[in-house]
């Protein structure tokens, strides 16, 4: 009796046993769960449910901005920039002066730094957005602010002239640096960075260009050249779309899906213009218009004089790589002596296009794309365009890409054979050629480069505006521009294809 | 009869007990489901007041306190990161494992041991906010407080005599608060030489561990012992102030220190190439060590002379003979214009024997281009002796600063004296009234000494080191400091002006033989310089 008494007991007592470790089992696990869950969900608060936490107690000093401030960082930067200007220096000196020599103006034989120091003031990050846009990709906006004290001299050896020592002093750069991870399944799991500046709100690096020991009226027009340099340096390569891309880690990545290639062809035809403004204290305007997706890649129309309501009817093919980003920029110009006057300018986004459907629009005249610096309300007329976009399918995307490769290789070529003294050289030449054929302002670059002085200005000024230009389009990534028609366009500018 | 009865309960218990185990264990346990769920999360606005109140624990430091910054950023980086960090880990954590179980197996009579499932969830590890601390030393702190209440799952399956046990790792949880500081800083990528981490409390660990599905840390009393075990050993290991140590770069290298002097004699050039349309040149040579930032030493100029002898010598410090280099620069001397080169050569510090006098006649040449034609042109010769003496072990300068330790007065120190160094630092927010171009003056019983000037700047940086040498400690005496400014142009009025003084009492020194401080000056609005005093004693 007392064995199954106590075998009945046991038996219960163990299950019993079993139960209550199972409960305590659940009731600990639920305890891990609902904890790892809170954890979770205070690491990315918003202001409603800090609110609901916190009720009126909530704390004055937080704050939830778009970009989350990094006052740490800050102070970090702060504390290491001695040091980390020092390190950079010697990094620059290596990496910027190859890109200084690949986008070197004709006129200028050399563009070496002789002093760099980044000075004693640290750059500040104001904010950090991270999204995630795309899978496996993680895109960082960091609001980056240095208005800094460098002391960098640059050596210019102006063509035969003498090296002139130029100093630029009061750098300040005001941008947003996206910084795109791309993930991976291998350690460090970052396989790439893609590194641009972004477009909107637009990059603004200011700073001041001063001749050591001299003026820099002493050789014309440098000052204008350098500005185009690095303008065009900005633009062509670190602005969004334009963007670099590091590969990390030890395995070979492919980073072709990272790279900047041309996913499209905007048909532009320019009809006509409605009521320019007249500038011309005699007579009209003589307008024509400057296009173009990326600023290095314009083309344009004839001039018409003497007309507020002329009539092109010309058609350009554009080349764009980002849809999403970019806009086609239509320019307003009065034909001058010395400068040309803006009449207007038009901004057309290419998302607002549909793929190969033909549109017809009528574009208003803005005195700016700024809308900060818009004063006045004045009508300054209309465009009116045709406009078709076309998507690449992927055999013209190879295609096109291949293409701008021979492009490049057929520069470097002619480089290393010495033929060029620079690779700005190259369209020069060709300019020069046409720009003969074309009209007076482009006899200045033949010319204006072997000669000293005044002409070395007007050159200058004019390769800042048109043969920097041509270089961009000459030069690749927008692969369009090496179809003749298209060659022939860009350096001529006036050639309208018959539609 | 009752005794007998009473015997048979006992065992009639002691077989139901373990029927009844086993019976409970398949009844309610070994069905018990044992993959990781992701724990459902509903939005906290939805949540009621109750699940609130639970919360209220775990709110980040960045709500509470104003001193932590918040990451979230971060945290968001980390959470997209995530499954491809998890991945990456795993993976790599078996193929370090695997070799290492294989070679472990026979010995412990196992047939096999593997990971049956081994990932870290979808929950990634949290910041809860950042906090950094300031101090006047070169180094970074910063202090992440650091959550990670992950779902893991690490299930390993062991298979022995024909059983096969399993043991599951689920749900861990670390909550650490760890303080990083990178020190030293230094001028070359990634601009520190080490990682030190320890722990400013102990850690919060908790997670279950289920063999055969039974969690094993659910048994009343273990959890906290097991706990407490674990939070004991890290908190033996790296509770501050232990600290776990990570060298990133060589420190000497990267401080780039003095290794040595070099001895330079310019002998005499021969055979110089005429430059000077009229009479001969004007030469005069440049020396300077590459990858230095000291200015070069010049010669004097021998005034129309072909073959100058000059017999001058120069020492340079060098601070890494495997790369660095001699440049010789002979240039024409001009009264106007610029100074035309006369011909260079390059004397890499590698090739000189240490503590030997090695005399050199090099032929001068265009540039150190060893295609380039006209180097073929002959531009004559130049002489030099030079003799590389590398530190001994003991008089190289250990890295005082970096350790904070104060070494040894140098020789010749009286006995009860010392050595006083002072390192002027940086100044901030100094400012004179016509000009700003500061420089250091300190004053330290009567003997007086000068920094280097710095030019239009509200904020300089000195980094200068002086010493003063001193008989007995100088309890009773002051340092004086005092930021000047002197017009760059020379001007009539206001040449100088005073941005500000401090007196530095000497007696806080001798005690704490080390003062690393930003003192605030007198006579300046808001102007403060950070002085590091050092008392040296044999």
């Amino acid at each position: 009796m007392g064995l199954i008494s106590g075998m009945v007991m046991g038996i219960l007592f163990g299950i019993a046993l079993m139960a209550g470790w199972k409960r305590m089992m659940h009731r600990r696990s639920d305890k891990r769960v609902s904890k790892a869950a809170d954890v979770k969900q205070v690491s990315a608060l918003n202001r409603d449910d800090l609110k609901k936490i916190c009720g009126d107690n909530l704390p004055e000093w937080i704050s939830f901005p778009v970009f989350e401030q990094v006052k740490w960082l800050n102070k970090h930067l702060n504390k290491l920039w001695p040091f980390l200007a020092d390190a950079a220096e010697a990094v620059i000196r290596d990496s910027v002066e190859p890109t200084l020599e690949e986008y070197r103006p004709p006129g200028i034989s050399s563009l070496k730094f002789s002093t760099l120091s980044l000075g004693t003031v640290a750059p500040k990050i104001e904010g950090i957005r991270v999204q995630s846009l795309k899978e496996g990709q993680i895109t960082m906006d960091i609001d980056f602010r240095w208005g800094g004290d460098p002391d960098i001299v640059l050596a210019v050896e102006a063509a035969r002239i003498a090296s002139i020592p130029i100093q630029l002093k009061d750098l300040q750069v005001f941008t947003v640096i996206r910084a795109i991870f791309q993930l991976s399944d291998e350690i460090p799991c970052i396989s790439a960075v893609v590194v641009a500046l972004m477009a909107e709100p637009k990059p603004r690096i200011d700073y001041t260009l001063k001749a050591v020991g001299g003026s820099l009226t002493a050789l014309p027009g440098v000052s204008d050249m350098i500005d185009d340099t690095v303008n065009s340096i900005i633009t062509d390569t670190l602005q969004w779309p334009h963007r670099i891309v590091v590969p990390l880690g030890g395995t070979d990545v492919d980073t072709s899906d990272l790279e900047l290639k041309p996913v499209g062809k905007a048909t532009v035809t320019i009809v006509k213009a409605n009521e320019l403004k007249n500038m011309e204290l005699l007579g009209k305007s003589d307008p024509y218009v400057s296009v173009h997706i990326r600023p290095l890649f314009k083309v344009k129309t004839k001039v018409v004089d003497n007309n507020l309501n002329p009539i092109w009817n010309e058609t350009f093919d554009l080349i764009a790589e980002c849809k999403e980003t970019q806009s086609i920029i239509f320019e307003v110009f009065d034909e001058d002596i010395g400068e040309d006057k803006r009449l207007g300018v038009a901004k057309l986004p290419l998302v607002e296009l549909e793929s190969r459907r033909y549109k017809q629009m009528e574009l208003k005249l803005l005195p700016s794309l700024d809308m900060l610096k818009i004063k006045d309300k004045k009508d300054r007329g209309s465009l009116s365009i045709e406009v078709t976009y076309h998507e690449f399918s992927k055999e013209e995307q190879l295609k096109a890409l291949e293409e701008e490769k021979r492009m490049i290789e057929e520069r470097h070529k002619l480089k290393d054979e010495g033929v060029l003294d620079s690779t700005m050289d190259a369209v020069d030449e060709t300019a020069s050629g046409v720009g003969a054929a074309v009209g007076a302002g482009a006899g200045h670059v033949g010319g204006g480069f072997a000669a000293v002085g005044n002409s070395l200005q007007k050159a200058g000024k004019f390769m800042g505006r048109t043969i920097a230009a041509h270089t961009g389009g000459g030069n690749k990534k927008s692969s369009g521009s090496t179809t003749p028609i298209n060659s022939i366009q860009e350096n001529g500018g006036a050639k309208p294809r018959p539609t | 009869m009752g005794f007998v009865s009473m015997i048979m309960g006992f065992c009639g218990f002691g077989v139901g007990i373990s029927s009844g185990l086993v019976a409970g264990y398949f009844l309610f346990i070994y069905f018990q489901p044992s993959d990781v769920k992701n724990p459902t999360i509903r939005p906290l606005v939805e949540q009621d007041s109750k699940t609130l109140q639970q919360l209220l624990p775990e709110i980040p430091f960045w709500v509470k306190n104003p001193d932590y910054d918040r990451v979230d950023w971060l945290n968001k980086f980390l959470e997209v990161m995530w499954p491809y960090l998890d991945k990456a880990i795993c993976k790599t954590a078996k193929n370090i494992a695997t070799p290492i179980i294989s070679e472990q197996i026979p010995k412990y009579k196992i047939e096999s041991l593997e990971f049956e499932a081994l990932t870290l969830g979808a929950l990634p590890p949290t910041f809860q906010g950042m906090k950094v601390y300031l101090t006047e030393e070169k180094e970074l702190i910063m202090e992440p407080a650091l959550k990670w209440a992950g779902n893991p799952n690490v299930t390993v399956a062991v298979k022995a005599y024909g059983l096969k046990a399993t043991v599951q790792v689920v749900d861990l949880q670390v909550f650490a608060l760890p303080r990083i500081t990178l020190k030293p800083l230094v001028p070359s990528f990634p601009c520190f030489a080490n990682i030190f981490v320890s722990l400013m409390e102990k850690p919060h660990v908790d997670f279950g561990l289920k063999l055969g599905g039974a969690d094993l840390m659910s048994i009343p009393g273990l959890y906290g012992f097991v706990q407490e075990t674990i939070k004991d050993q890290v908190a033996n290991m790296y509770l501050w102030p232990k600290t776990l140590e990570v060298q990133v770069l060589d420190p000497t290298k990267a401080m780039k220190k003095p290794v040595g002097i070099l001895h330079a004699k310019v002998v005499r050039a021969l055979k110089l190439k005429k430059k000077d349309l009229l009479g001969a040149s004007d030469p005069y040579v440049k020396l300077k060590l590459t990858e230095t930032k000291a200015p070069s030493k010049k010669t004097t100029v021998k005034h129309k002379n072909l073959n100058p002898e000059w017999n001058e010598e120069f020492s340079m410090v060098v601070k890494d003979p495997e790369t660095q280099a001699l440049e010789l620069l002979v240039y024409d001397w001009e009264q106007v214009g610029k100074h035309e080169k006369m011909g260079m050569n390059v004397v890499p510090l590698k090739d000189l024997p240490p503590d030997e006098s090695k005399t050199l006649t090099l032929p001068l040449l265009k540039n150190m281009d060893p295609n380039d034609v006209q180097n073929d042109k002959v531009r004559g010769q130049i002489e030099v002796e030079l003799t590389y003496k590398p530190f001994k072990d003991e008089d190289l300068p250990k890295d005082f600063e970096e350790t904070g330790e104060v070494q040894k007065a140098p020789e010749g120190t009286p006995p009860g004296g010392g050595a006083l160094v002072v390192t002027v630092h940086e100044a901030q927010d100094v400012e004179g009234k016509h000009h700003t171009n500061p420089y250091v003056r300190i004053i330290c019983k009567g003997e007086e000494r000068k920094t280097k000037q710095v030019k239009k700047n509200r904020d300089p940086r000195w980094d200068e080191v002086f010493t003063f040498m001193m008989e007995e400690p100088p309890l009773k005496d002051k340092l004086h400091v005092e930021v000047l400014s002197t017009s760059t142009r020379i001007g009539l009025l206001h040449p100088k002006e005073t941005l500000g003084y401090v007196d530095i009492s000497l007696a806080d020194v001798v005690s704490n033989k080390r003062i690393n401080e930003k003192f605030h000056l007198i006579d300046s609005k808001n102007g403060r310089i950070q002085i590091e005093l050092q008392w040296q004693t044999s």
